[in-house]
């Protein structure tokens, strides 16, 4: 739904020129609009009070250098309005900050959900660790863009405009000097600007190579303990750092260019308006000799506004890494949000609810039934063709109740595909797949992944204890039972080593626990959780030859009477299953 | 460098780096100040000239020239502070990388190993990302407001000397107590937001790892909730923080309002005939403005410095993480060892630290020459006890070279006498020339080739485009796991160390390449002991003296 409205926003725009990870900050920050609207009305009321405080003190300053003395009631309602600018401001900053939570934790959220969404297709796009990156750390990257950068560039158009507008009946000339230096410093900004934006991206891919550099060599400090050669290597990331910091400083000197064009204009144009302000009220400007443009009052006022003039410009200036950081992370972002969602698992239920009644007469069960036999699996020119070429070229075939299959073909054939497609995480296949007769996408999807059991290359694993993970997800079984299935899977040698055996913690580290033995846990959990239907992919691809044979041994006795689909390689062969079919480009063949 | 990591050392790291941005900021924001100041005291002085008919006599060249300078100065003072400060930025990068990397080379590599893991060692990166920028972003600005301040009360000192009460007083709330308050308000959600952040993320992966599992088993909402309210947590502590910071700001300018007050309370007193405020008789009005308008150009400096203090609890979290990688000083086996002739092991037995799982203890003698092949069931302990006899692993029992009892764990000394082929060798993303003279620097590159060929890598890199040169990916992603171990066997035949150590070296490949790689062994590479864990049969292997774990 979004990526379509993202799509035709793209396509309305097309015409300007506007990234994809622009498009989508707008679109989020849309969602608050009605916070950035409020944050916009208390701008509005900081530049009224920024106006009133300049005027009030202008006021004051002027009687104090003229009669060395001053109404109180000025500088009563020049301090209120000082105290209005900084309570605008708090509420600004509040409201600001909290439109940027709203996003990002909103964000957050769907990003989850959209990763739940995607089940195995997630791995496509990265591994966990570097995922859980993008979901925390990249999303609160946009932090400073929807909280500073965004509300700032109504500012930077607000202020300037309000104190023009409050010059203009005090004096032209000072008028001019700020109308002529706004789009100098705009156009100069961009000038400059751009290169600089091409340096800092030039510094960043630099610094980020300096990172990736000590990562690899800190990743591999064993190896170089070993080798001896420790002392070679920080020689190398010191010289290496070295040598750039020299080289960088032309880089550096071009990228703050921008800030320092900036506060040139700013510095310039304060001095040049003190100075005419000065020379006019000495009488002595030279085309206007004996008498003055303003009063002390009026050149107090101008002085007083000018350095606020420039400053909400400076403030973008100094946020405008914020812009290229968010930019940075919604590219990382997108490819999360933009990943095809094959199942929408909750609609597919919602169907399923509504079809169920219509599947349900017996009759027409049976009237399936007895077209399929004995078949618990039966797939029909099943397809899957995406972006103009098969995932998974046609296949016709069955799977009876009990029969354990070894699917091999080479990689990119569709091997998992068809597993997850199975699981219900692909719903976008051509043709038919008949579970128990009736089609796939009218099952009840929660009843049949029940009869589940799922072993991947890398098994599931949760933080905690042994038990809370063979266990998991289903109500707990008699210890006898917990037992026979770890004999069954000839763990409980290995779990009764340990010091506290079954209670033992498995982290994200795992626990000195070998590959063998983890795929020998899963093999348990499987047979505890009493499903019929296993579905593996490469159990035995990360394992030693040796290993992979006693895990498969294992798994042929324990797997007796089970429905099997196992994808493994030609270097591990199942030869104890029933049946092989090799999947290729143009099909299968058993 | 193996001292405690502290605030103070990073500001003493690069002293002189660090004087330059410290001077030019200085220097521009003093100018900033006086540029306010000097401007609001030239306009209200021409003005009162001329009302009093001097105007032609005063002398506004001084001034005018003075109020340009400030300009000039502020803006080449602040450009140049940026150019210098983030100059300095890199070279405390470099120091502190240094600093960790020696750390990380005193760990023994029990705890090496545990270190190494792709997020763990990120966290770190970032860690030191946000320490970094402490001298930038809370000490300048700190150091700014303070001279800042300096250069006001100069100011308040001649128009009344009185006045510098108030402005003390001020300095005092703004540059230490506000800040101070927000930090401690915010302290407590900086530490729990860290830990909450670390603690998020390993329940993310934890959940995630098991998704499908979870999503059949139809107890994903429950698990997923978990993480939401996690999410919450983190997201209390942001607002709390957020508070802190804004709160702080809004203090600043209540402090600058009533500075304001009082000043210019202090500077007159009430004429009940006219109802206004006048001047003390010795204050000169003209003055009061520009003191007026630099506290004003002093308060735009103040502002940031309630959200560095909590950006300075940030560092100090980044700092005590970094802190903790400091090892234990442990006891190292200083004496270097004559050339090994003999080892014998007693009861030896090699096991992990988390788990205490390894092999059943072995007795074992090996002789200068000897090869030795070790085979056993999976799961019996092949690859610890190899990785204890390298030194890489715990042990327990008695470990005797040349004769002589010698602690083999994390022992340089023996170390440099072994090569030792790990189960997964890690593969440096640099070029293959560059990872194979890490095994020995100054090799010829027709020893590289002869060595490349003695593990049959020879053909491969010749057909590569850049032959030698050729850079190869993070971890090795685009070589073969045969081809990375085949790699890493050739940059330690390199070393030619005396014992060579060899776990699992065959597993996926050919049986021609297996014969080529034992030939090479047993001739021109031939070490003067050989263990071999291995599940194949090899030549070299049938050729060794065989034990069974």
């Amino acid at each position: 739904m979004q990526q379509q409205t993202l799509k035709k926003k793209q396509a309305a725009v097309s015409s300007r020129v506007k990234t994809l990870e622009a498009l989508f900050l707008g679109e989020l920050a849309n969602l608050q609009s009605v916070k950035y609207h409020s944050a916009q009305a208390v701008g509005v009321v900081f530049a009224v009070s920024l106006v009133v405080q300049a005027w009030a003190l202008a006021n004051v300053f002027s009687e104090m250098a003229l009669h060395q003395s001053f109404s109180l009631s000025y500088l009563v309602i020049g301090l209120l309005a000082l105290l209005m600018r900084a309570f605008a401001n708090f509420a600004r900053e509040r409201i600001c900050a909290d439109a940027s939570r709203a996003i990002r934790y909103d964000l957050r959220r769907k990003l989850l959900s959209h990763l739940t969404k995607l089940g195995p297709a997630r791995l496509i796009i990265d591994e966990d660790a570097a995922l859980s990156t993008r979901v925390y750390e990249q999303v609160d990257a946009l932090d400073d863009y929807f909280s500073r950068y965004k509300p700032q560039v109504f500012m930077v158009a607000l202020i300037p405009s309000v104190i023009l507008l409050s010059v203009m009946s005090v004096s032209w000339i000072t008028f001019f000097i700020f109308m002529l230096t706004a789009p100098l410093v705009i156009l100069f900004m961009i000038f400059v600007g751009h290169k600089a934006a091409q340096a800092n991206r030039r510094q960043f891919n630099v610094l980020a190579m300096l990172s990736n550099q000590f990562m690899d060599l800190s990743q591999g400090l064993a190896e170089l303990k070993r080798l001896g050669r420790t002392r070679e290597a920080r020689d190398r990331l010191s010289d290496s750092a070295t040598a750039y910091q020299k080289t960088t400083m032309g880089v550096l000197a071009l990228a703050f260019l921008s800030t320092a064009t900036l506060e040139l204009f700013a510095s310039l144009s304060i001095a040049m308006i003190a100075l005419y302000l000065g020379l006019g009220l000495l009488e002595i400007l030279p085309w206007q000799v004996g008498s003055s443009p303003v009063t002390l009052t009026q050149a107090m006022f101008l002085l007083l506004l000018a350095p606020e003039f420039y400053l909400p410009l400076r403030q973008l200036g100094n946020d405008y890494h914020a812009k290229q950081k968010a930019e940075a992370a919604a590219t990382d972002l997108l490819e999360i949000m933009n990943a095809p969602i094959q199942s929408p698992h909750l609609q597919t239920q919602k169907k399923t609810s509504t079809t169920e009644t219509e599947t349900q007469p017996p009759s027409e069960t049976a009237y399936y039934y007895a077209i399929d036999g004995q078949a618990l699996l039966r797939f029909k020119d099943l397809s899957w063709f995406e972006e103009g070429r098969y995932r998974l070229a046609p296949i016709n075939a069955h799977v009876s109740q009990g029969e354990r299959i070894w699917i091999s073909g080479e990689s990119g054939v569709g091997k998992s595909s068809l597993l997850h497609l199975l699981l219900g995480f692909e719903e976008n296949y051509q043709g038919q797949c008949l579970i128990n007769g009736q089609p796939f996408r009218h099952l009840n999807l929660s009843n049949w992944r029940k009869n589940l059991a799922w072993l991947p290359q890398t098994p599931e694993w949760v933080n905690g204890s042994i038990r809370r993970n063979v266990l998991l997800g289903i109500t707990p079984p008699s210890e006898q039972a917990i037992q026979t299935a770890l004999i069954k899977s000839q763990c409980d040698a290995f779990i009764q080593a340990l010091p506290d055996g079954l209670d033992t913690k498995l982290t994200e580290l795992g626990s000195g626990l070998s590959g063998g033995q983890m795929q020998r846990l899963s093999i348990a959990r499987a047979l505890l959780s009493n499903a019929d239907v296993w579905l593996l992919d490469e159990p035995c691809s990360g394992l030693d030859n040796e290993t992979a044979q006693a895990v498969l041994t294992t798994l042929e006795q324990a797997s007796k009477g089970k429905t099997l689909l196992i994808v493994s390689h030609d270097t591990h062969p199942i030869l104890w299953a029933d049946k092989h079919w090799v999947l290729t480009k143009r099909g299968l063949h058993e | 460098m193996s001292k405690k990591l502290s605030l103070k050392r990073l500001l003493l790291a690069n002293p002189w780096y660090f004087a330059i941005p410290i001077v030019l900021g200085v220097i521009s924001s003093l100018a900033g100040v006086a540029l306010l100041g000097i401007s609001g005291w030239f306009i209200s002085a021409t003005g009162l000239a001329t009302a009093m008919g001097v105007g032609l006599a005063f002398n506004y060249l001084t001034p005018g020239a003075i109020v340009r300078l400030m300009a000039i100065l502020r803006t080449a003072g602040r450009y140049g502070e940026q150019v210098t400060a983030h100059n300095h930025l890199l070279s405390l990068l470099r120091t502190l990388r240094l600093w960790v990397w020696d750390q990380r080379v005193a760990q023994n590599p029990a705890n090496l190993h545990q270190q190494s893991r792709g997020d763990l060692l990120q966290r770190l990166v970032s860690d030191l990302d946000q320490i970094i920028r402490w001298p930038l972003v809370v000490f300048l600005p700190w150091l700014y407001a303070l001279l800042s301040y300096g250069a006001v009360s100069l100011l308040a000192y001649i128009i009344l000397p009185t006045l510098l009460w108030p402005l003390s007083i001020a300095a005092l709330l703004h540059l230490l107590l506000v800040p101070y308050v927000c930090g401690q308000f915010a302290s407590h959600a900086v530490h729990v937001g860290q830990i909450l952040g670390v603690h998020r993320r390993s329940r993310f992966i934890s959940v995630f790892s098991a998704l499908i599992t979870l999503t059949i088993r139809g107890h994903w909402q429950t698990y997923a909730q978990r993480l939401k309210q996690l999410d919450e947590r983190q997201r209390q502590t942001e607002i709390r923080i957020q508070n802190a910071i804004s709160l702080g700001r809004l203090g600043c300018y209540g402090v600058t309002i009533a500075l304001l007050a009082v000043s210019l309370f202090m500077v007159g007193e009430y004429q009940a005939d006219t109802g206004r405020w006048g001047l003390l008789a010795d204050v000169q009005g003209t003055w009061v403005v520009g003191f007026t308008l630099s506290l004003l150009a002093v308060n735009e400096l103040v502002l940031p410095l309630a959200q560095s203090f909590v950006a300075q609890g940030q560092s100090q979290v980044g700092l005590r993480r970094l802190n903790q990688l400091q090892p234990d000083p442990s006891i190292q086996d200083k004496k270097t060892i004559a050339p090994i002739q003999q080892m014998q092991f007693r009861t030896w037995r090699g096991f992990h630290a988390a788990s205490g799982m390894g092999n059943a203890p072995i007795d074992l003698d090996i002789q200068t020459g000897d090869s030795i092949w070790i085979g056993g069931a999976s799961g019996a302990g092949k690859s610890t006890l190899l990785a204890a006899m390298a030194g890489d692993c715990l042990s327990s029992g008695n470990a005797l070279i040349n004769n002589q009892t010698c602690e083999l764990y994390n022992n340089p000394s023996y170390q440099a006498q072994l090569s030792y082929l790990p189960q997964s060798p890690y593969v440096f993303q640099q070029s293959i020339e560059a990872n194979l003279r890490l095994g020995n620097p100054n090799a010829t590159t027709e020893s590289l080739w002869s060595v490349l060929d003695a593990v049959s890598l020879g053909d491969w890199a010749r057909a590569l485009p850049n032959g030698l040169n050729t850079l190869l990916s993070s971890q090795g992603r685009n070589l073969s796991g045969g081809q990375r171990k085949r790699l890493a066997l050739a940059r330690l035949l390199l070393r030619q160390a005396p014992i060579l150590l060899l776990d699992e070296p065959f597993d996926g490949l050919d049986t021609h390449t297996i014969e080529k790689i034992c030939e090479s062994l047993q001739g021109p590479y031939k070490p003067n002991m050989l263990l071999l864990v291995s599940h194949v049969s090899s030549p070299l292997g049938n050729q060794s003296r065989k034990i069974t774990l």
